[in-house]
């Protein structure tokens, strides 16, 4: 079952097809669907272009800059740390870059095969569409709802974008099973250990078949065996399925599991393991 | 010296320490001051009202005093609810300086003392506001008429009174922060509320209805002596209001399950959820117009039972029926705006509680508005069952005393209608309040 996307629709009707108003276009994508996200994305291209692209970036925080003049490029399918001291503008970087905040100045776009977005350029609700169709969140606490159970917290990110429930759930099901929570669907938050919970925040984060997912200090609040157990789960259904994994970490071990590190000082870049600093 | 005695110490000190404002601003202390400061201001012009009409020493006056210490009873049951609806935002708003203590090492008991201690200084502080807030607004209510003249100085309690109101309500402050202490953990990596939702047993429901039967069978019994059928009256008024508060929460949570089932959308998900996650909780921000709803339909008939009697009547007789009237708008329009403040402090609260939660998941893409719908249908859907349940009920117990032409008669109607109107325009009214603290917790992320 693979998921190809098409225009400014998301995924061709190859797997589950969903009523309603947005949710007729669109299609879930399967747990384990290989290879199939960058290919899809940019059917044709070699070789394979930038798929975030950020220009020049400034952000100040008040008398604070967190990005001062940053560029950089993050390719379909790769993996890539962003690592640096704290207050380097790590954390400011991926919210730049994933439309939460917008830089002070500069350029970051989105090339996928529907065409390329101007994020720093989109309005509040435009941004919060991108984020809720194109991009997955890992945060390092996870950030779940409490009250809803593990189920209900994967299938209502399909529901934000018009799914009906049942297809939500069936798919989310699918996602849950295949990170090793079978059994554990109906169970809330709380009642699941750090790791099983983190396992919850990544099906969460790429249910919707997102092409490029952020992640956050994912295995930041868990202990040194859950968090590789969570680092390999996160990679195998990112590149593992070629879509694209931007983590935030300070943990050298994390970052040594990615395929590419970049490194940031007081908002520039310092270091990139795929060619130097900028 | 025990550890007791040195742990007060220190959590005295840090509670000093810590007295100055968060990165949350104002408003996360402004809210619970605000709050005690209403409570202090009501109860003290409650308190006054009521006083005011044991001045009287005539017969009539037994009436007046009767209907008085009624409304003051009505009245203050919704006074503590938002007391301690204030307590618990106070004692939940620093919930990270609170875990970060423990991660410091700070004992619970000693986070538990600072909770506690920041929520009496908070009520104190409201106390006295709510004081100068009696001051102010007494000069205005000397004016309301009863028995053809104005209240005028009789309004005025004695000093120690408004002292012992402020008292109460900072102790009720204190008292609420340390029960609801015992719901949340306060650990080192944040504050945690209990794993499982809490559960309303069926047993409830079979109650009610037991003693709605009961109610209604004493209502309909014919009495020899007045005192007796005096005393059933409000025997019965009492159980209906005790009924209600036994079975909102089972109605609640039969209505959150219900909505579970049915939710399609994941604004109408998040919502069942959030009335599930704890029905008393949710019965508890509508229980004030569900009482309200009640009190309308006694009052309203008791209104058009008032201005039914055909005789000519002199004396302090003639002003009973108008001041009932009145009275009852009084206790209504009071009834209402503790509801608002109710619905406002309780839906601050629980938003600035899930503050990193809605942030999140605005970062995720969920448009404001899903947030904002979620939370104001996991109010207003109870709020429409159990105000229209109470009227129902009450109309139930009333109708065996004044009969179906009364209860149906237009002033009465009216009044009903009317109360429920205004009581679900200002719980929404209270919902709309809090769209900037929704703002503020969102304003970070942008």
């Amino acid at each position: 079952m693979n998921s190809t996307r098409t225009g400014s629709t998301r995924y061709t009707p190859d797997a589950v097809p969903a009523p309603g108003p947005s949710a007729a276009r669109m299609t879930i994508p399967a747990p384990t669907d290989p290879a199939a996200s960058a290919r899809a994305q940019h059917p044709s291209s070699r070789p394979v272009p930038a798929i975030l692209s950020a220009r020049t970036l400034t952000k100040t925080y008040g008398s604070t800059t967190a990005l001062s003049g940053l560029t950089l490029d993050i390719r379909a399918g790769e993996s890539v740390a962003i690592m640096g001291t704290s207050g380097s503008g790590k954390t400011t970087l991926l919210h730049c870059l994933a439309g939460i905040v917008l830089p002070d100045s500069g350029r970051i776009t989105l090339n996928t095969a529907a065409g390329s977005t101007r994020i720093d350029s989109l309005n509040e609700s435009g941004r919060s569409r991108l984020r809720r169709e194109s991009f997955g969140f890992v945060f390092q606490q996870g950030l779940l709802i409490p009250e809803l159970t593990a189920l209900e917290n994967v299938a209502i990110a399909l529901m934000l974008n018009g799914l009906d429930r049942t297809t939500a759930e069936q798919a989310s099901a699918g996602w849950l099973q295949s990170l090793g929570l079978a059994g554990m669907e109906q169970r809330r938050i709380g009642e699941l250990s750090g790791g099983q919970a983190q396992r919850v925040a990544i099906a969460r984060a790429q249910v919707t078949g997102a092409g490029v997912i952020f992640a956050d200090e994912p295995t930041g609040a868990l202990d040194s065996a859950t968090s590789a157990e969570v680092m390999q789960v996160l990679l195998d259904s990112t590149t593992g399925a070629s879509k694209t994994l931007v983590v935030v970490t300070h943990d050298d071990t994390v970052a040594s599991r990615c395929a590419r590190v970049v490194s940031l000082q007081d908002g520039r870049l310092v270091g990139d393991s795929a060619g130097g600093a900028r | 010296m025990s550890t007791a005695v040195v742990d007060f110490r220190s959590a005295v000190r840090l509670a000093w320490l810590l007295a100055r404002p968060g990165a949350a601003g104002g408003s996360a202390a402004g809210l619970p001051v605000l709050a005690f400061g209403l409570v202090t201001a009501l109860l003290l012009i409650v308190l006054a009202g009521a006083l005011s009409f044991f001045r009287w020493q005539d017969p009539a006056a037994g009436l007046y005093q009767l209907l008085a210490v009624l409304a003051l009873v009505l009245l203050v049951l919704p006074l503590l609810t938002l007391g301690g609806a204030a307590a618990r935002l106070s004692a939940r708003r620093r919930d990270d300086r609170l875990s970060t203590l423990r991660l410091l090492g700070a004992t619970p008991s000693t986070v538990g003392i600072i909770t506690v201690l920041e929520s009496t200084a908070l009520a104190a502080a409201g106390a006295v506001a709510g004081v100068a807030g009696y001051l102010l607004l007494a000069p205005l209510v000397q004016l309301i008429e009863f028995r053809g003249a104005p209240i005028g100085t009789a309004f005025w309690l004695n000093p120690l009174a408004v002292a012992g109101v402020a008292a109460a309500v900072v102790l009720l402050a204190a008292a609420s922060a340390a029960a609801g202490l015992g719901k949340v953990v306060i650990s080192p990596l944040g504050v945690r509320t209990r794993q499982a939702p809490a559960k309303v047993h069926w047993f409830r429901g079979v109650l009610g209805a037991l003693v709605i039967v009961a109610g209604y069978a004493a209502v309909s019994t014919g009495y020899a002596s007045a005192a007796i059928a005096i005393a059933v009256v409000l025997g019965t008024f009492a159980a209906g209001l005790a009924v209600l508060n036994l079975l909102g929460p089972w109605v609640v949570a039969v209505l959150g399950r219900r909505q579970l089932r049915k939710a399609s959308t994941a604004g109408k998900l998040l919502a069942a959820r959030a009335i599930l996650e704890s029905p008393k909780a949710a019965w508890r921000q509508v229980s004030g117009v569900a009482m309200t709803s009640f009190v309308a339909v006694f009052g309203g008939t008791g209104a058009a039972l008032a201005g039914s009697s055909p005789q000519e009547t002199m004396g302090p007789e003639q002003f009973i029926a108008g001041d009932i009237r009145t009275g009852i708008l009084i206790t209504i329009g009071v009834s209402f705006l503790m509801v608002a403040c109710s619905a406002g402090v309780n839906q601050a609260s629980a938003v600035l509680d899930r503050a990193d939660l809605y942030s999140s998941l605005d970062r995720l893409g969920m448009p404001r508005h899903v947030m904002d719908r979620a939370r104001i249908r996991a109010v207003m859907l109870p709020l429409l069952l159990v105000s229209l349940g109470s009227a129902a009920v009450a109309a139930l117990l009333v109708l065996p005393l004044a009969g179906l032409a009364l209860v149906m008669a237009p002033l009465s109607v009216l009044t009903i209608a009317a109360c429920l109107a205004a009581g679900i325009g200002v719980v929404r009214g209270g919902l709309w309040a809090t769209g900037p603290v929704m703002a503020k917790v969102l304003e970070p992320a942008r």
